[in-house]
């Protein structure tokens, strides 16, 4: 018996020429985990929609096909049974959060069910206890962090009792704490309360493993749908982006049985590392592993050491609700360096680049960028030396056109910027057929260039990005750590702060680590990401005790080539 | 920029209240106030107001009320004795002017005007104790129950505020870091400057509104008659507020009814003690009105009483 | 979906005489309860009765989520735009932002993003006496914009900075008749006239904020509101094959 069957789904959006779903034909069984991947626009978070029954209902559009929900037709169905049956999770809890407090909020739903007081009592209470919303129960629901909300907003659905949860990216607005701690809420939902799932993620390393399916969609059609492992295999075979790290490595060697966590990765590794298993983690012997490490290199001594593009020295910061942000910074960035900051909520992260680019100024300390000290200098000024490009690129789109908001950024800082160098800069970031377009009717990965690009186009000297790899696919995120590479070759400055240690991994120059205020580690990613216990990226841990300085799958397989005996052909 | 709500938990007796029992109590001192205008009476509600301010640990709040109703008793004081010919004990005669005639000051309604400043204070003084004593989405959640609808905007919009504030300062710093500079320039070019980051907040926002009607409509809002949770215990404190509100108001009725707590400011100032009635009354009246403050001290003081009431 | 203004103008007429009626019945039949200055009272009553009138309006009708939505987002942002102007005085971009939803959105929307607007940014400045006044005089002024939208859509730019312009002192004048009714007395032509020069500036203020804020903001923001109201109509296609 199938709990949803899909004949073949055609939709599109009102306006749209293009097939947001394109024929799909989809059975999902109770009590099933089903993790839908793929690129943004590829019609995932279409048929979460679907499957919900909010498209058409809600979007309008055309609408073709037929969904079944335990053999009743989706679109005949009332809509209280609807709610009573299906509930859906979206992405930002901004946007989903509706009451003023946690109780009236999690009661929210069930009193558009209409049911008896009693009845929402009990559930009321239940759900907050299973999700531990207890302690901030009468709390505005404004207090809450980010996890919470988000885990406030899976409070409100669960308490409706649905037979299928199906969740749209839920942890992509989150940091990676939180995260992990949806994602474990939702694999408990599965495999303790016999939930249905349907999970849609960018974010893999978590949850990949957990499905018991995974379908893989492009253009609005699944293009294949299977096991963890054969989607894997596939998926590498097709030199798609969308699998963990761990598992890509495995499947690239083509080893007959696919494991999927660390733990069982460590295991598989152990065959090829036969002699004497892993080495004492803490100190292992450099000498006896492969080590990728780069050699110190000998500071040659130059005579003239170039000017740091930007400097701070000894800056503390406090808020005026008193709290200190920063606690003597001592930094320095050089010209062309990509530095990556990490660190948890409020360490300091975001402070520490609104520093750099002249919107906070130092308490104590100072900040110098391009020679110039951010105290004596207008805003003005700064912003034609320092590019910033915020969380939100949202904030940076209001006029008409792509062009326009590139000619505003020229105009306000009096410069000027010749036709085709426009053009060049618009084509570099892959949006020049978009420059005559609004840019509020592009996708959100193209918001975010074209935010980038009004930023670049007064061609700062140093280029701040906070959290630019949020909501970003794995190919998008590929995309714009490669353009920034190559920017930072070219001359320019790249500070980005992030969570995604696996970004760093893979493109970093430099690491910097930020905790309560302080940079507790600074250095080149093989150094501060190696051995580190929350910052390691999945193929460092994979390799502990194997091989020193693994980051990437690249690395794990030259690591594997060091080793000497090897036996499988690298195919890579 | 950072906005606090007015209410702050404090945990004091008086926020624990249900929330009926509470708009009803305040309801009651807010038409007391409007009920009478004999001086001694409004004198006395005025101090009995500073005195719950005082059970709910509000008399900051208090005070930043009372100074900005300040300004408008200047108004009143000012206005009512320019304008009224009707007081007969004349202080001061001042020239003609064209539309109000001339102008005369008279003690009567230099009198009256402190009288009604004094009321315009009592009635701040209310508002602010609610402010201060319930919380918005309490009071929304009765409100929720004759008008869903509107409580749910009322909520939302609530909800939404901080976050557009947040949002407001980010745009800010976006354009500020594209050589925006809102620090110069004509009036003119600094309020197009502004406005331009509402226009860039009023685009996101709208935007975000078509994603919360969306997980609204996904939780089954207005797919049928509605129920309502209730999450408000009623304790024997919200029955003893509820009787002494009602109490004080049928005290004043009667008042009204004797005569009792009126008073003539025109065309000559009547007497202020017009016998032992008016007292009377008026005990019984803060009688009513104190309740809640003798509770509140109890509550503080005897822990046995607290698990009673 | 917008505005079923038929049943809307209705009520306003049947309204409009329901207080024409009270303040006849009060003034000619209780003479001596109006001689005793219970009008602060009196009108604090009427006032409430007029809003509760509109949303049990509004509750009736048929809002879809969407509605609800956009309705509490522009409140949000005209509640949003008073905060930080509120050390000017009288000078903010609410009241523009009000007329024009509800002259872009109909005159139900209009009165409850004014109300809500209120309400909300109270929450965070302080409710006080003047709440429910203030309630009545944003809610009208949306109201009037959305009667506007609807009897004379062409309006144009000038006759819409002129309308923003009067909304100024209309606003003034409903918050003196509060201030005067409650705290005056007598009550004649000549005291309200007295409470209007106190607050001449103040209006005047309020009345040429509007207009520069209109000028300026008005043509983007009216074409940014009906670019989501036409986006707002669902439209249901022929199913796709």
């Amino acid at each position: 018996m199938f709990l949803f069957k899909v004949e073949n789904l055609t939709y599109y959006y009102p306006e749209s020429e293009r097939p947001a779903l394109n024929n799909i034909n989809l059975t999902v069984k109770e009590g099933e985990f089903l993790l839908v991947i793929g690129g943004s626009g590829s019609g995932k978070s279409s048929l979460a929609r679907a499957l919900a029954g909010l498209v058409p209902d809600f979007y309008g559009g055309k609408f073709g096909g037929k969904v079944f929900f335990n053999s009743h037709d989706l679109r005949k169905m009332d809509r209280r049974n609807l709610g009573k049956e299906i509930g859906i999770v979206f992405q930002d809890p901004e946007k989903q959060l509706v009451m003023l407090s946690v109780e009236a909020e999690i009661a929210f739903g069930l009193e558009n069910l209409g049911l008896p007081p009693e009845d929402m009592l009990r559930r009321v209470a239940e759900v907050m206890g299973f999700l531990n919303l207890t302690p901030v129960k009468s709390e505005f629901t404004t207090n809450l962090s980010g996890g919470q909300k988000q885990k406030l907003a899976l409070a409100a659905i669960l308490a409706m009792q649905p037979r299928v949860l199906i969740l749209d990216e839920p942890t992509s607005q989150l940091d990676p704490m939180s995260a992990e701690e949806l994602l474990n809420l939702v694999k408990r939902l599965n495999e303790e309360m016999g939930y249905t799932i349907i999970l849609i993620e960018q974010r893999l390393e978590r949850c990949f493993h957990l499905a018991d399916r995974i379908l893989v969609m492009e253009n609005g059609r699944i293009v294949k749908e299977g096991p963890a492992e054969e989607v894997a295999r596939w998926e590498v075979e097709n030199s798609l982006p969308f699998v963990p790290p761990v598992a890509r490595f495995f499947a690239s060697l083509q080893q007959p049985r696919l494991p999927l966590t660390i733990k069982e990765g460590r295991q598989a590794l152990g065959r090829y590392f036969s002699v004497s298993g892993p080495q004492g983690g803490h100190q292992p012997s450099r000498q006896t592993l492969p080590n990728l490490l780069r050699k110190p290199v000998k500071k040659k001594k130059v005579l003239l050491e170039p000017e740091p593009a930007s400097q701070l020295k000894d800056v503390w910061f406090t808020y005026p609700n008193g709290r200190e942000a920063l606690r003597g910074i001592n930094l320095s960035v050089k010209k062309s360096e990509f530095v990556v900051v990490l660190g948890e909520n409020a360490a300091g992260k975001s402070t520490l680049l609104k520093q750099m680019a002249g919107l906070l100024q130092p308490g104590r300390g100072s900040v110098v960028v391009a020679g110039k000290d951010t105290r004596k200098i207008s805003s003005r000024e700064l912003a034609r030396e320092v590019g910033y490009l915020a969380q939100n690129p949202n904030n940076y789109l209001f006029c008409d056109t792509v062009e326009q908001e590139l000619l505003f950024t020229l105009n306000n800082l009096g410069l000027s910027c010749e036709d085709r160098a426009v053009e060049i800069l618009l084509e570099r970031l892959d949006i020049a057929r978009y420059r005559k377009v609004n840019p509020r009717d592009l996708s959100s990965g193209e918001r975010q260039r074209v935010a980038l690009a009004a930023v670049l186009v007064a061609r700062p000297k140093i280029l701040l990005l906070d959290e630019p790899t949020r909501g970003l696919d794995y190919r998008l995120k590929n995309e714009l750590g490669l353009l920034l590479r190559e920017l930072a070759q070219e001359g320019l400055s790249v500070v980005l702060v992030t969570h995604d240690v696996e970004f760093c991994a893979e493109h970093a120059a430099r690491v910097i680590i930020m905790f309560d205020g302080r940079i507790i580690a600074d250095g080149p990613p093989e150094e501060i990401l190696n051995g580190s216990l929350f910052y390691s990226p999945q193929m460092n841990r994979l390799f502990k005790g194997y091989a020193q300085g693994v980051l990437t799958v690249q690395d794990g397989i030259r690591a594997l080539a060091l080793n000497g005996d090897f036996p499988y052909v690298v195919q890579a | 920029m950072s906005y606090g709500f007015f209410y702050r938990p404090k945990g004091v007796f008086l926020q624990t209240l249900h929330p009926s029992a509470a708009l009803v109590y305040l309801g009651v001192l807010f038409l007391l106030t409007l009920f009478f205008t004999h001086p001694l009476y409004l004198l006395a509600i005025f101090l009995a107001l500073g005195l719950v301010a005082w059970a709910a640990e509000a008399l900051d709040a208090w005070e930043t009320c009372l100074k900005v109703g300040l300004g408008m008793v200047v108004l009143i004081m000012l206005i009512n004795p320019l304008a009224v010919r009707a007081g007969t004990s004349i202080i001061w005669s001042g020239p003609e002017v064209p539309v109000l005639g001339r102008l005369t000051i008279s003690l009567e309604s230099i009198c009256y005007g402190a009288a009604m400043g004094l009321r315009l204070l009592n009635v701040i003084s209310v508002f602010c104790l609610y402010n201060c004593l319930v919380h918005p989405d309490r009071a929304l959640g009765i409100f929720s129950r004759f008008a869903p609808k509107s409580a749910l905007i009322i909520s939302l919009a609530t909800r939404m505020l901080p976050t557009l504030a947040r949002e407001l300062s980010e745009i800010k710093e976006a354009q500020q870091t594209r050589g925006v500079d809102f620090g110069s320039g004509s009036w003119r070019e600094r309020l197009k400057r502004y406005s331009t980051i509402f226009n860039v907040l009023l685009f996101t926002s709208m935007e975000g509104s078509l994603q919360v009607a969306e997980a609204m409509h996904a939780r089954a809002l207005g797919s049928g008659p509605r129920t309502c949770y209730q999450r408000e215990p009623f304790r024997p404190r919200d029955a003893i507020c509820l009787f002494a509100g009602g109490g004080a108001l049928a005290a004043a009725l009667c008042a009204k009814y004797t005569g009792a707590g009126d008073y003539h400011y025109y065309p000559q100032l009547g007497q202020l003690f017009s016998g032992f009635t008016d007292l009377i009354f008026l005990a019984a009246v803060l009688a009513g009105v104190l309740a809640p403050v003798v509770l509140s001290w109890g509550w503080q003081k005897c822990s046995s009483l607290r698990s009673k009431i | 979906m917008w505005c079923r203004h038929k049943l809307f103008l209705k009520l306003m007429r049947f309204f409009l005489f329901f207080c024409a009626g009270a303040i006849f019945i009060y003034v000619f039949v209780c003479k001596e309860a109006a001689a005793e200055q219970n009008w602060g009272l009196f009108s604090i009553f009427l006032i409430l009765l007029v809003i509760l009138l509109f949303y049990w309006v509004f509750e009736r009708s048929a809002a879809t989520s969407r509605e609800i939505a956009v309705i509490a987002v522009l409140s949000s942002i005209a509640g949003i735009a008073r905060l930080p102007f509120a050390a000017l005085p009288n000078v903010q971009p609410t009241t523009f932002l009000i007329i024009i939803s509800g002259f872009v959105f109909g005159p139900r929307v209009g009165f409850m993003v004014g109300t809500t607007a209120l309400v909300v940014s109270n929450f965070f400045l302080g409710h006080g006496p003047w709440t429910p006044w203030q309630m009545l005089a944003w809610g009208l002024a949306g109201s009037s914009a959305g009667l506007m939208g609807i009897l004379h859509p062409r309006l144009g730019h000038k006759g819409m900075t002129i309308f923003n312009f009067l909304w100024g002192y209309l606003f003034g004048w409903i918050m003196n008749l509060w201030f005067w009714l409650s705290f005056v007395y007598p009550l004649n032509p000549k005291t309200f006239l007295l409470a209007c020069l106190a607050s001449f500036w103040l209006d005047t203020l309020h009345a040429l904020g509007n207009a520069v804020f209109y000028i300026l903001l008005g043509r983007d923001i009216v074409k940014v509101l009906t670019r989501f109201r036409q986006k707002m109509e669902i439209s249901f296609l022929l199913p796709a094959k």
